[in-house]
């Protein structure tokens, strides 16, 4: 071993585990032999002394309370945070969940409400006599086809029979038409039959003769989903 | 019973990142007085050690998941989280020695000598340590780090290297570089003492 080689592994040569027991007696033979790396030797084992004096003046330094009760302090802010922000986004999904259910719920009522209602409007057939009722829809001649429809529907304050019949009956055959109505829109049409004065079928928009419009006739109408008559049959 | 030891961290760590405070400051008293010396070692400075300490396990509380339990034990991790935030404290410093400083309680830096048994050799020993200390200080930070890992912690090289992430000779040629640099800062406050009564 020469100088160099003492300076770079042998000043430490004791207690370094990577040497071999060999190199270690190597480099306390050239410690042994040269005076200059055994000056060297002594002069970092006086250092190593004032330094491990230093290592155990300091060996018991600890981080003052104050960092422990700052890291509590924000270990708890942390996580009252997070479990109020947990707690948030958990009642904001059951509030959504719940909005849902409900309004789940409440299309299906009224679906179902919806289908119940119109196979009871086809299956009631409900007497059809009536006509002092019919005569004073009959006679309002100004009003608008759907206030024409609600007045013929109106049951009398009396409790006598309506005047108008639900027909479960799909034969559209024989219709006309109302001005402004479409084949298209009768779909989900109700055929209803109604007695009325002839003089009536001039509010629906068609063509009345005069001399014969306080003559009663019983008259089909094909009212639309948005109870509006849509088309007119005279039955036979 | 390392093993045992590194199984209670990971535990104690998934307790803590759920909200277990106690689980939290048993890991903190568990590792920050090593953390705690080896910033003040670095740098010289008790503020700047607490700060470090504090922000090494802030980052372990915001973000347990950073450890990584297969890659080694939390005190390495610590370690090495607390090297990084020491080599960028070192790096925005000014080369500069603090001679003085003083705890909020009015004692010394850190330094507390335990056996002095007049006035006159405690303040010859006290002053022996501020040299001591000035000179590890006034080391470059890599020497240093050498130097503290394995003369002032008696690390191995081999684990010295580990905590430095770096290879044993890289390890062993700082470190004989840093004595080198040591020794002579030693001797130059040992001589200046002797420069200045041979004046007289």
């Amino acid at each position: 071993m020469n100088c160099e080689e003492f300076e770079a592994i042998g000043l430490d040569a004791e207690r370094d585990a990577t040497l071999s027991e060999a190199e270690r007696a190597a480099a306390r033979e050239h410690a042994s032999r040269c005076s200059g790396c055994a000056a060297l030797q002594d002069s970092w084992q006086a250092a190593g002394v004032e330094l491990r004096g230093f290592a155990e003046d300091t060996a018991m330094a600890q981080a003052p309370a104050r960092v422990e009760m700052r890291l509590r302090q924000e270990f708890r802010t942390q996580h009252v945070t997070l479990k109020v922000r947990r707690t948030a986004i958990a009642a904001a999904w059951g509030l959504a969940a719940a909005a849902v259910l409900v309004g789940a719920v409440s299309w299906r009522n009224w679906h179902h409400g919806r289908q119940e209602g119109t196979t009871n409007h086809l299956n009631s057939v409900p007497a059809a006599d009536n006509s002092s009722k019919n005569s004073s829809v009959a006679g309002a001649n100004h009003e608008t086809p759907a206030e024409v429809l609600k007045g013929m529907q109106q049951p009398s304050s009396a409790g006598t029979a309506s005047s108008e019949t639900l027909i479960a009956d799909n034969e559209l055959s024989g219709f006309t038409f109302l001005p402004g109505a479409f084949a298209s829109d009768t779909d989900d049409a109700a055929i209803l039959r109604v007695r009325m004065q002839r003089g009536a079928l001039s509010v629906l928009g068609l063509p009345v003769n005069e001399e014969r419009a306080s003559e009663w006739i019983q008259v089909d109408l094909l009212v639309g989903d948005d109870g509006l008559p849509q088309a007119v049959r005279l039955p036979q | 019973m390392r093993i045992a030891e590194q199984e209670r961290d990971d535990f104690l760590l998934r307790r803590a990142a759920k909200g277990d405070e106690q689980a939290f400051t048993l890991l903190y008293r568990r590792h920050q007085a090593a953390l705690y010396r080896f910033a003040l070692r670095m740098t010289g400075s008790t503020w700047a050690a607490e700060e470090i300490v504090q922000d090494v396990f802030m980052t372990l509380m915001r973000d347990p998941k950073k450890y990584d339990a297969t890659r080694g034990a939390l005190g390495a991790f610590l370690y090495g989280v607390g090297r990084n935030r020491v080599m960028k404290h070192l790096g925005r410093l000014p080369r500069e020695v603090p001679l003085e400083e003083k705890n909020e309680d009015g004692t010394g830096s850190g330094i507390v000598l335990q056996d002095a048994s007049t006035p006159a050799m405690w303040v010859e020993k006290r002053e022996r340590m501020l040299q001591v200390r000035a000179a590890v200080l006034g080391l470059p930070p890599e020497f240093r780090e050498a130097v503290v890992l394995c003369e002032l912690e008696e690390m191995s090289y081999e684990e010295a290297a580990q905590a430095a992430g770096c290879p044993i000779g890289t390890i062993r040629s700082r470190l004989h570089r840093g004595r080198a640099l040591l020794m002579a800062k030693l001797e130059m406050f040992r001589d200046v003492p002797r420069r200045a009564s041979a004046a007289r």
